[in-house]
């Protein structure tokens, strides 16, 4: 694969308007992506057909395309690739997934910088393809760094980024770009593809014949991998090490998002958390993936009310960004945070909102938490109804209480009536 | 017209090519100069004849920021005129919705709002005239989106044709324009 010829496919930068994902296939394109393995599964398919299509006409020199008969065996095959010392990429969604699962491991404890793109769906039974994070939040405690993504440039950019995180080797962990499936993978937008020189210039160089500098399969230097680790060997010191280049990606994806504006004009935050209307709000919303596009919409509209609410996105899940997550939910009198996923059992019954209540603890920050769950399954969220729960937490804020109709302390919003 | 975005509506069956209309014309308007477009189709267990629901919302000055489906459209296509004895399809049109409908005669508006301007074209005879099928029918999206050129000028024939060559190569544009042409030329308003 090392020896395959990565010659010179020059595009130059154009705007086009694409499927939330053609964008993802057109990131793995520029950024040179050397092996594909993929399988296709509803709402991730046209991510794989745009890309065997681009392979297949030539539009992707140097580019190996796998093909394979699960998702099990996707990422074996990408773990393979990977440690044969190429950039890699593939895409999944929902059961893929958790077919994937146990290959997922091996991929973050090799410390491989694979970059998967997620096209988040619900979770079966029922059947359910449509906007759903529970998918990849399932996967919280792989070492996998993860992110999620509100808008169809945001896919390409954030892909690119991720290349730049996983590939330092301070960090050499693999990377889930999550979006809403439907709500982005199918609706068509305005993308900026970038002239391939810059995004040459923005990534690091492929790897080179040597691969990565901790694994490899090169008969000259003979190394085993994966073999079996006594209790009293490194089992411990490896996660360890896997949990310290985690923390210490927080710093290296604020840099790639830097530099990512500075080269290409785009600004998304500090990398971790974007924040929109935020500095001078009483009232905070904090609010992931696709979600997040249009409630701007409705700060901006209840702004228009004349009251002061602002909102966050949370762009990176893992690392979860404590830091910028207590500096926010101190900044405001009155914080929600939208899950668009469950975790049954927990604190909140919200992912995100129980780890936004954990990063508080032993703090001094006492502002209240309203954990939110809506647009479950892909279920539509209206502006309105986004404005609605902007309008809970102003109200929260006005009198103190909290709303009425919780659930185990959570506001389930837009819910159907069961009788 | 929410915030200056303009919403259109697409309602057809599985095979008429409706959702490809959403899509396209976003290509178009933005080739046009529109700055913001978002075309999203309603997804789900897709077959050939069933209902099928997609929506374009085009904007000539500010981003489009809502993913939220159009209840209430400024146009509505109409691909099959039996759609209309659809409850959900009949109540969304509002008064000043602007209908741009696939049929050779008039249709009966009894029950709808008034005030409703009306737009026929005969895209399924067109198609069938220049042979413009695929297994399911006409391809009727390029007849009802050059009509759509016509009423609106929200793009015209030429816009239309520098897409077509983009996405489809020359030859096979060449054969859209002159159905589009048809439907330029003959879509009528009947209210």
């Amino acid at each position: 694969m090392t020896e395959s010829k990565q010659k010179d496919f020059i595009q130059p930068r154009q705007t086009k308007v694409v499927k939330g994902n053609v964008a993802t296939a057109y990131a793995a394109k520029s950024a040179r992506v050397q092996v594909i393995s993929a399988y296709p599964i509803t709402p991730q398919t046209t991510v794989v057909e745009k890309l065997s299509e681009f392979a297949d006409s030539g539009m992707m020199p140097g580019t190996q395309y796998i093909k394979v008969e699960s998702e099990h065996s996707v990422m074996a095959s990408i773990v393979g690739a990977s440690i044969a010392g190429t950039r890699t990429f593939t895409a999944t969604a929902g059961q893929g997934l958790f077919y994937m699962y146990e290959m997922i491991h091996w991929a973050s404890s090799s410390r491989l910088p694979i970059v998967t793109a997620i096209v988040s769906r619900g979770v079966a039974p029922p059947w359910n393809i449509w906007a759903d994070f529970t998918d990849v939040i399932a996967c919280r405690d792989t070492g996998w760094l993860s992110s999620f993504v509100a808008t169809h440039q945001e896919i390409y950019d954030e892909i690119l980024m991720s290349y730049k995180v996983c590939e330092d080797f301070d960090v050499l962990l693999p990377k889930f770009v999550a979006y809403g499936g439907f709500i982005l993978s199918h609706t068509s937008k305005p993308v900026i593809i970038e002239d391939q020189d810059l995004v040459d210039e923005y990534l690091p160089p492929l790897p080179d014949e040597k691969g990565w500098p901790h694994i490899f399969i090169d008969p000259e230097r003979p190394m085993m991998h994966g073999n079996l680790i006594m209790p009293s060997g490194f089992y411990s010191e490896f996660r360890l090490k896997i949990h310290d280049a985690m923390m210490r990606a927080a710093e290296k994806i604020k840099e790639a998002a830097k530099e990512f504006e500075k080269m290409f004009g785009r600004s998304y935050g500090n990398g971790l958390v974007q924040k929109y209307h935020l500095d001078d709000a009483d009232v905070g919303i904090m609010i992931y993936g696709d979600l997040a596009l249009q409630m701007e919409q409705a700060v901006d509209e209840l702004r228009d009310e004349g009251y002061k609410v602002g909102m966050v996105k949370l762009r990176h899940f893992r690392p979860f960004p404590i830091e910028d997550v207590q500096e926010i939910a101190k900044s405001v009198r009155v914080l929600g945070v939208v899950d668009r996923a469950t975790a049954f059992g927990s604190p909140t019954g919200g992912p995100v909102s129980s780890e936004v209540k954990a990063a508080l603890y032993n703090t001094d920050i006492k502002t209240p938490i309203l954990p939110i769950i809506s647009g479950l399954g892909g279920r539509e969220v209206s502006l309105e109804e986004q404005k609605d729960q902007l309008k809970a937490l102003v109200k929260m804020y006005e009198t103190g209480e909290l709303p009425e109709d919780l659930i185990h302390g959570t506001l389930w919003h837009g819910k159907l009536e069961v009788k | 017209m929410a915030n200056g975005i303009i919403e259109i509506s697409f309602a057809g069956r599985g095979g008429q090519t409706a959702v490809s209309a959403s899509e396209l014309l976003a290509k178009f308007a933005f080739e046009n100069g529109f700055i913001d477009v978002f075309a999203i189709p309603i997804i789900g267990a897709e077959r050939r004849g069933a209902p099928i629901s997609a929506f374009t919302k085009i904007s000539k000055e500010k981003p489009i920021k809502t993913y939220d489906s159009v209840l209430h459209p400024d146009y509505q296509f109409i691909f099959d005129t039996s759609l209309l004895e659809i409850p959900r399809i009949r109540e969304s049109i509002k008064e000043g919705t602007i209908l741009i409908i696939n049929s050779k005669k008039p249709i009966d508006t009894t029950g709808l709002p008034e005030n409703l301007k009306i737009y026929i074209v005969d895209a399924t005879g067109i198609c069938i005239e220049h042979r413009f099928m695929i297994s399911s029918g006409g391809i009727l999206n390029i007849p009802m989106l050059a009509a759509f050129a016509k009423i609106t000028g929200y793009y015209d024939l030429k816009v239309m044709d520098e897409v077509l060559k983009r996405e489809f190569g020359e030859k096979r544009a060449a054969l859209n324009m002159k159905v589009a042409q048809d439907a330029y030329n003959s879509v009528k308003e009947v209210s």
